[in-house]
């Protein structure tokens, strides 16, 4: 009894699917992304879509491979990071923000729990449901990407398919939200705006964390060249002592070892720069603090960012990816002046970012899921209809 | 006979003040039509719900199909039309038969069977098609009894069965009741319409403020309170009253508010000659004479003012007189 009601309530949640415009207007512009991508071509000359050539877009195969191309541009980038999981949640977000409404509301909910099913099955089974709108959306965009990506651009790659987990993650930590707050106003339009809101929130934590990061990287590679600036210029500043030592005593010089204040008169920028690296060092603290902070914060929420880029992580090869050309720093004439280079700074915070484990990106994600599933399990079960 | 539905001490108290049910006791036999009446706020639909485990009881002894209520597994012997259901348009009437079929364990052959055979009883067979939001009140209850007919239940539980149904189906639904009746299962009705309930009702319960006020078959809820009753075409005096009754002997005269009649508690006719006798000694012209039964409205009525605060929409507080 258990599969065949189980079954009958997924068949109802996909009559309710068929019967919304904005599940088959959602399936029809993922088609025609579909399309879209089957149009394109990929060789020495670089972009093409249908015959014409689009040379002007500055993509080589000499710097950017096919699967690349393919793979992390078109179905990650466009498909998966633009559509997926912005478009298509966002309208799959108003689809279901009715469903744990429409499912206590009065007047349904009476005969519903009349059957012979338990409450706990019956609302686990009707949060599953609700995750059918994306699971088919993504379902059907991975089969038709996979298809135009292999027959179009020759790149056959399973991996692919890792989107339909991917983003039926994505969109089942929010939809963990509408589920609650339908479940405790009763009502599908708190529930959408509320989880709306969340998703901002998460949004702006993953700029403030992204730009808390640059800063404090930035900050690190500050206090690490004026850390080796202060030991060059002593080390070169002790060099010209002994050698002074030298020539007015021969052998005086050997193995002396010149106090700090001697080698700060010598050397007019060193005060400065000792002076600087205690402020760096104090920034570096003050941003440390702050990133750990919106870090910690963004531990108990649903990872929405890292979550998305997995796909990437695993789909394409990190051999593939175009190397970035570092921009040739130029040494400043003053020793007081240091220049950061940007491709330094995204190289360690991407390290950092993909450094960030599965278990902190899901494993705490499925966990604010998890509580907030358990709370409307507990309310579900207390609640007299 | 045996019980299907036998509570005792049933309550149920919201947010520990509002005291909905008070210690409900109610025994439901099988085979049986039973009404349960009462006015709005008695309680009726949150005792339905208690048994079908819609509402979490604060204290309920008893059983329901002889399992303790608030197991779901005897729900599959159970039928059940909420009041003011709301069942989803975007289905036709045969896809929500058999949707709640499969919710209650009927096999996927014979639910699609019954659900046709069941369209066909309610007079909807042609609409089978059509999406429920097309239809109008009277059609969605006809389909909403079908829905509570699919597991081929024991029970059959009916909030307002015909609500918003017109004179032709509120006829068939009563056959189908009866119907039900003749093949043994029992139908409990949960209903305002008294004048219904005592056509097809075997046993009523009368609930007021959350209680049982008085349970059994139609007769014995009248009973003592019919006979035969001499109407006047003026109001007859208290002497002559009195005289009348001492002439009766050991026929008990029953209480009645209208100062035209005089009833006394027989269904002799040759018992109730006298009467008229010494009335028309007393001058009293009299205009009607008959055996008379008091209809469930009236005992609704009465049992309703015995209990003032029943008749109050909404459940009592707790604290409040009773």
């Amino acid at each position: 009894m258990i599969l065949m009601q189980t079954k009958a309530l997924f068949i109802d949640a996909y009559r309710e699917l068929n019967a919304k415009k904005l599940f088959w207007i959602s399936i029809v512009l993922s088609a025609l992304l579909v399309v879209l991508f089957a149009s394109i071509g990929y060789d020495e000359d670089g972009v093409s879509f249908l015959w014409m050539n689009v040379s002007f877009l500055p993509f080589r195969p000499s710097i950017v491979s096919r699967e690349f191309f393919y793979l992390e541009i078109l179905f990650s980038g466009i498909g998966i990071r633009f559509w997926l999981t912005w478009v298509i949640t966002i309208l799959a977000l108003v689809s279901t923000a009715g469903v744990i409404p429409d499912l206590i509301a009065s007047g349904t909910i009476e005969t519903t729990l009349s059957k012979p099913i338990s409450r706990t099955r019956l609302f686990l089974t009707k949060y599953c449901t609700g995750l059918m709108f994306v699971a088919l959306q993504v379902g059907a965009f991975s089969i038709g990407s996979f298809l135009a990506i292999g027959i179009r651009g020759g790149v056959w790659e399973p991996n692919l398919f890792l989107a339909i987990p991917i983003v039926l993650a994505l969109f089942s930590f929010l939809f963990s939200v509408s589920a609650t707050i339908g479940m405790i106003t009763r009502a599908a339009m708190p529930a959408l705006l509320i989880t709306c809101l969340l998703w901002a929130v998460i949004f702006l934590m993953n700029i403030a964390d992204a730009s808390l990061l640059m800063f404090k990287v930035n900050s690190e590679i500050l206090v690490e060249q004026r850390e080796a600036r202060i030991v060059e210029i002593t080390e070169n500043t002790t060099r010209l002592i002994r050698s002074e030592r030298n020539r007015e005593e021969p052998g005086s010089g050997d193995g002396y070892e010149p106090s700090m204040e001697e080698i700060e008169t010598r050397n007019q920028f060193l005060p400065q720069i000792v002076e600087g690296l205690e402020d760096d060092r104090e920034d570096l603290r003050q941003l440390t603090f702050w990133h750990n902070l919106i870090f910690t914060v963004k531990t108990v929420l649903p990872k929405t960012v890292e979550t998305k880029d997995l796909l990437s992580k695993h789909l394409v090869d990190p051999s593939l990816y175009p190397e970035r050309e570092r921009n040739q720093v130029e040494e400043p004439e003053d020793p007081n002046t240091f220049v950061i280079d940007q491709a330094e700074t995204e190289k360690r915070m991407q390290e950092e970012m993909r450094g960030r484990s599965l278990l902190w990106v899901l494993g705490t994600s499925f966990l604010f899921e998890g509580v907030l599933v358990l709370f409307c399990l507990w309310r579900f079960n207390r609640r007299d209809f | 006979m045996e019980a299907v539905i036998d509570v005792q001490g049933v309550e149920k108290m919201y947010r520990r003040r509002v005291h909905a049910l008070r210690g409900v006791d109610l025994r439901v036999g099988s085979g049986e039509i039973f009404g349960l009446l009462g006015p709005n706020g008695a309680g009726k639909s949150t005792l339905v719900k208690v048994l079908l485990t819609v509402i979490r009881a604060t204290k309920c002894q008893g059983t329901l199909l002889g399992s303790k209520v608030g197991d779901k597994s005897v729900l599959s012997q159970v039928g059940y039309l909420p009041e003011h259901h709301n069942f989803p348009k975007y289905l036709t009437s045969r896809q929500l038969l058999r949707h709640f079929g499969a919710m209650s364990g009927v096999q996927r052959a014979q639910r699609n069977r019954k659900a046709d055979e069941l369209l066909e009883v309610v007079g909807m067979r042609d609409w089978a098609n059509a999406k429920l939001g097309s239809y109008s009140k009277g059609m969605r209850q006809r389909v909403g009894l079908a829905q509570a007919l699919m597991n081929d239940p024991k029970l059959v539980i009916l909030d307002e069965p015909t609500d918003g149904v017109d004179p032709i189906g509120r006829k068939d639904i009563r056959e189908v009741l009866i119907r039900l009746k003749d093949e043994g299962r029992t139908v409990f009705l949960n209903s305002h319409l008294l004048s219904e309930l005592e056509m097809v009702c075997d046993r009523v319960a009368i609930m007021v403020h959350g209680l049982v006020r008085q349970q059994g078959t139609i007769e014995e809820l009248t009973d003592g309170q019919s006979g035969f009753a001499v109407r006047a075409m003026e109001p007859i005096s208290e002497e002559v009253r009195n005289t009348v009754v001492a002439r009766m002997g050991g026929v008990e005269s029953v209480h009645t508010n209208d100062p035209n009649e005089l009833v006394f508690a027989t269904s002799d006719a040759d018992v109730a000659q006298p009467v008229i006798d010494a009335l028309r000694a007393n001058g009293v012209v009299i205009r009607q004479f008959g055996f008379r039964r008091p209809s469930l409205e009236e005992l609704f009525v009465k049992a309703v003012q015995e209990h003032p605060d029943g008749a109050r929409p909404g459940a009592q507080r707790k604290g409040a007189r009773s």
